[in-house]
């Protein structure tokens, strides 16, 4: 059928366009009245994404993938930049879903941010975010992807650094571009490999005139750039720090979209990965560490903001094993899966927030089920979808990865690391319902705590929808181009949801525990690896940091541009010809008869000199 | 040529007969004008050839994109020193804009020439205009200094320069640019050769200037008057870049080898200014030592030699002189305010000067580098060019991109964002001119996303 690829590309560019054009509207001189907010982006969103479903079903339906290229950017003498577009499996799934998280997550911004005077212009912001997602997603060449990348890059330095007259959020903002820009220069790097090598950035080209070459530096390249985007371990930090922005930006940037771009690219580039061990293992290996690493941190931490977070870090190290098992495709579902929940989560952990003036303590809350049943029934419920419980979201994606996982011939090791950070994920997920949901309120008596508005209730209820029924709808609908191991060993098909409950009932016991006094004084360990985040940011923030700076003070600055430089350039000159300069100028000081009677004297004797 | 020069020269007239009222707005009219009519250039003939060509002039795919951008930049440093001018006597203003336009008719020439003597000349005669433009209007003591430092150090360094053209020019019978490219490689071999290809490069690598022979611009950028930093940043570094590229082709043989010391310098500078942005206080310094560090990036591109390496020169040093002049804009419409180039005693500029804030994070980010603007066009294929030569640049150019987005944002950081210090109590809004040239500088270089090929040397 012709008009298939004809509607394709069509949506596609409506979806820009519907995007664009609200921005657009912001540069006119006269300023937008506090409703835009609401009226035009979150509209344009939910446009957007009910436009963006037509593609999805045509993809459903017929198979269709597009790939547009419409416009010669730039040329060197053989090398061209084109403007070149991609719909195809990834991109035609997961721009809906994009769209659908940042339509909810927009709908709740308007509640969340309703007090803040420059609204519009947070608003703004992220769609000018999802913008960029969606040039990423779709993007069919390198430097596309690049545009993309940075573009949402440097938007999650303007909403980190949304309240900027805090110290804290500026300087979240700034770790979180520097932490990318050492991802970044994989992202160069390897794009400076593939032109030298291949000659070009389109995906398809590199794809083929790749396959008999060595792409393990390329590749690394990419894997150092989706360790700086996706917070794998090494180039994690940032990623924790990045709360310091408003709930809703952590809900979008933090958790669903931006920082599964890493990801995004390696399944981008599975093609070119699939037949490099050496990558594959070191995939497996960063991505193992980082889910227990960071599984471990979230257990100790106590701002329910950074236990989300930590746990995003830790799915995204799963999404990093996934794709070292060269299982891309459900690395990609899990992305897909993982944006629901985890927006959710972080609505509702919003929405409690500010029901409890801007608390983020999880010990002093407590017994919201009682006050904020819609909130905390969500809360939940994506605690659920996280840990895997089968039927929900998650279980679709993570049981297939840790199914895949099992039946695979890999190193045991990095295994054996992903089952444990599986039960940590319970184990801090409980944690997060005990201390907010269960027992006792802990919280000031007069918090103004009202979960009853439409913008709160509706959108953390779509994606509570989500987070039940995507892993359903997405595993039933597409078909995975690899064939999952459908028959295993029982302890291998239940090791998943085997080691979640052993986690579960290990929190459960620890926390009644707590209730429980054994001991008159107990004798309480501090947690300090957990709790100093393995210290790695004291570490690594100071030290690197401490030793460029004395490079540019001490080194740069002071041993060579002030002294040496000077000394050996102008300062030298100065000092070499001032003695001549003083010696000459010294001797003409008008001594009229010293001058005479010396030119006297040798006038003589040159002439003694002649007549001898 | 001449229907550019010609006006350019009639600008003279026009700041010293217009009635004082007028100066301002019939110069800044004027040279836009000439600022539009430039841009008819950019509609090439389409081959890498020259064209326009007269006795001595013509313009080729190289020095275009390079005379628009001093066209250009005139209105815009005429818009700039509106304020701080406005307080001298009226002679003095009319000899100030006259000053700017001599500067921009040797300019006009240099890029233009066909013969390497004339510019030569020219290059030199830059630098007159420029140490008036230092020393006289400059507002501290200490530009004495930087006006000799500025001197000493590019004279001293185009001396040599003269030498080894006049040898050239004894070689070859000509220094006509249309042949040299193909005259005959005259055999490089004894130490003196080696010399005299370094001399023919020395000078332009001090006016970029190479790492190691930078000191005089930073001076220079912090006591210049804003119209001085402007065109020192935007277009005068260039000329080193300019001729660097025109010399590159009579040194074909012996570049391959000898360049490595120098391509080596620059990209180590690119790491140790990035370095020296961090620890700066002083913000015209900072923006200085920034173009030390991207200049290096540029002299690496050109002394590698590959097409990628000349057009991602080019485009570099175009961008580059619109953002760092816009940045210089900038930080001096902060000075005007707070009479004070210490980030630390102004911040929280946002606050006060929301517009400005947009325009700091334009230049900013124009500044890191972000795609799709045009530095970071020029940034990748330079980098690109230079990872081709050898894998281990990756490791410098790398840390400089990591770098430079460190102090670009940390610049922006210190400004615009936290709270507003005690003791700024009564700011001056932002005028409508300076929002319109910001406006000018940053527009052009969002316009360049849509067709960079303008700006692509001889490789389009």
């Amino acid at each position: 059928m012709q008009s298939t690829p004809l509607i394709m590309t069509t949506t596609l560019f409506l979806i820009f366009t519907i995007l664009i054009y609200p921005v657009l509207t912001t540069l006119s001189p006269t300023p937008k009245t506090t409703t835009w907010a609401v009226l035009q982006a979150k509209t344009a969103i939910k446009l957007a994404f009910f436009v963006s479903l037509l593609p999805l079903f045509l993809f459903l339906n017929e198979g269709t993938e597009a790939v547009i290229t419409n416009f010669s950017w730039m040329n060197t003498i053989i090398f061209d930049v084109n403007m070149s577009f991609k719909f195809d499996f990834y991109s035609v799934i997961f721009t809906p879903i994009a769209l659908y998280v940042s339509w909810s997550i927009l709908e709740f911004a308007s509640w969340y941010m309703h007090s803040d005077p420059y609204m519009n212009r947070f608003f703004k912001y992220l769609l000018v975010f999802l913008i960029a997602m969606i040039v990423l997603v779709t993007a069919n060449n390198m430097f596309q992807i690049f545009i993309g990348w940075e573009g949402v890059g440097i938007m999650s330095f303007l909403l980190i650094g949304w309240w900027y007259g805090r110290a804290d959020a500026n300087t979240a903002a700034l770790q979180a571009v520097l932490y990318n820009r050492v991802g970044d220069i994989g992202l160069i790097f390897a794009m400076a490999w593939m032109a030298t090598t291949l000659n070009s950035w389109e995906m398809q080209q590199i794809f083929v005139s790749a396959q008999s070459l060595d792409l393990t530096p390329p590749l690394l390249g990419l894997v150092l750039a989706a360790t700086g985007k996706s917070a794998q371990f090494g180039l994690h930090p940032w990623l924790p720090s990045a709360m310091e922005g408003p709930t809703p930006v952590s809900a979008l940037l933090h958790s669903s979209t931006m920082v599964v771009a890493g990801i995004f690219l390696l399944v981008r580039a599975g093609p070119l990965m699939e037949n490099n061990p050496f990558i594959l293992t070191t995939c497996l290996c960063l991505g193992a560490l980082t889910t227990l690493f960071t599984a471990t941190c979230a257990l100790t931490q106590n701002d329910i903001k950074k236990i989300v977070a930590f746990s995003t870090s830790s799915q995204l190290g799963l999404m990093m094993v996934t794709i070292g098992l060269n299982q891309p495709q459900l690395a990609f579902l899990h992305i897909c899966t993982h944006a629901f929940f985890k927006a959710m989560l972080f609505l509702c952990s919003g929405s409690i927030i500010h029901s409890l003036n801007d608390e983020q303590d999880i010990r002093k809350m407590g017994g919201m089920h009682h006050l904020t049943p819609f909130t905390s029934s969500c809360l939940t419920l994506g605690s659920l979808a996280l840990t895997g419980t089968p039927f929900m979201a998650g279980f679709f994606s993570k049981d297939a990865i840790i199914e895949a996982l099992n039946t695979s011939h890999l190193n045991a090791w990095a295994l054996a690391l992903t089952l444990l950070a599986t039960s940590f994920t319970a184990i801090y997920s409980l944690r997060v319902v005990f201390f907010v949901s269960m027992g006792h309120p802990r919280f000031n008596s007069f918090s103004p705590i009202n979960e009853n508005n439409t913008a709160v209730v509706n959108p953390i209820k779509r994606l509570a929808w989500g987070s039940i029924i995507a892993g359903l709808l997405i595993t039933s609908n597409i078909v995975l181009p690899k064939t999952p191991v459908m028959t295993m060993h029982p302890s291998l098909k239940l090791a998943a949801l085997i080691v979640t409950i052993l986690g579960l009932l290990i929190a459960l016991e620890l926390a009644s525990l707590t209730n429980k006094q054994f001991k008159p004084t107990p004798k309480l360990l501090t947690h300090n690896f957990s709790n100093m985040l393995g210290f790695y940011p004291p570490i690594m923030h100071r030290l690197p940091s401490q030793l460029n700076l004395f490079l540019g003070q001490f080194i740069a600055t002071q041993m060579v541009d002030q002294a040496w430089l000077d000394k050996v350039g102008p300062k030298a000159v100065y000092a070499t010809n001032l003695p001549l300069i003083t010696t000459t100028s010294n001797a003409q000081q008008g001594m009229v008869k010293t001058f005479l009677a010396l030119f006297f004297l040798t006038f003589l004797i040159a002439l003694l000199l002649l007549a001898a | 040529m001449l229907k550019i020069l010609i006006p350019t020269m009639m600008l003279i007239p026009t700041t010293w007969l217009a009635p004082s009222k007028h100066i301002w707005p019939s110069a800044l009219a004027h040279s836009l004008i000439i600022a539009i009519f430039s841009l008819l250039w950019l509609s090439s003939p389409g081959e890498t050839g020259w064209w326009l060509l007269s006795n001595l002039m013509a313009l080729d795919p190289l020095s275009t994109p390079l005379l628009v951008l001093t066209c250009w930049l005139l209105p815009l440093m005429i818009l700039a020193s509106q304020n701080h001018t406005s307080a001298e006597p009226v002679n003095r203003q009319r000899m100030y804009l006259m000053l700017l336009t001599s500067l921009q008719i040797f300019l006009i020439i240099a890029f233009s020439a066909t013969e390497v003597l004339l510019f030569y000349v020219m290059f030199e005669a830059t630098l007159i205009p420029t140490l008036i433009l230092i020393t006289r209007w400059g507002s501290q003591g200490e530009r004495l200094n930087a006006g000799t430092y500025f001197l000493f150090y590019t004279l001293a360094a185009s001396l040599p320069l003269l030498v080894a053209l006049l040898i050239l020019q004894k070689t070859t019978g000509s220094l006509s640019l249309l042949p040299l490219p193909y005259a005959a490689a005259f055999p490089l071999i004894s130490v003196a050769d080696k010399l005299w290809w370094a001399g023919c490069l020395l000078a332009f690598l001090v006016k970029m200037p190479l790492y190691g022979m930078h000191l005089w611009l930073p001076k220079a950028h912090v006591e210049a008057p804003i119209a001085g930093s402007m065109i020192l940043a935007a277009v005068l570094l260039k000329l080193g870049g300019y001729g660097m590229m025109r010399m590159m082709v009579v040194l074909e043989p012996l570049t391959k080898e000898l360049s490595y010391p120098f391509i080596i310098l620059a990209l180590w500078g690119v790491i140790m200014t990035g370095s020296v942005c961090l620890r700066q206080t002083d913000l015209k310094s900072l923006i200085a030592y920034s173009s030390v560090g991207h200049m290096g990036l540029v002299a690496g591109g050109i002394l590698i030699q590959t097409p990628w390496g000349f057009t991602g020169a080019l485009i570099l040093m175009i961008a580059h002189g619109l953002t760092s002049s816009a940045l210089l804009c900038l930080a001096n419409t902060n000075y005007e305010r707070t009479h004070t180039r210490t980030m630390m005693l102004a911040r929280g500029m946002q606050m006060l000067l929301p517009l400005m804030t947009s325009w700091w994070f334009i230049a900013t980010l124009a500044n890191l580098a972000l795609p799709p603007l045009p530095n970071l066009m020029g940034e990748l294929m330079i980098i690109t060019s230079l990872f081709n030569w050898s894998w281990m640049t990756i490791v410098l150019t790398g840390g400089g991109t990591l770098i430079t987005a460190g102090y670009s944002l940390y610049m922006f950081l210190m400004t615009q964002r936290g709270p507003v210090p005690q003791h700024i109590l009564a700011l001056n809004p932002s005028h409508t001119r300076e929002h319109l040239l910001l406006a000018l500088h940053l527009l052009p270089l969002l316009l360049l996303i849509l067709n960079p090929t303008l700006v692509w040397g001889w490789t389009a």
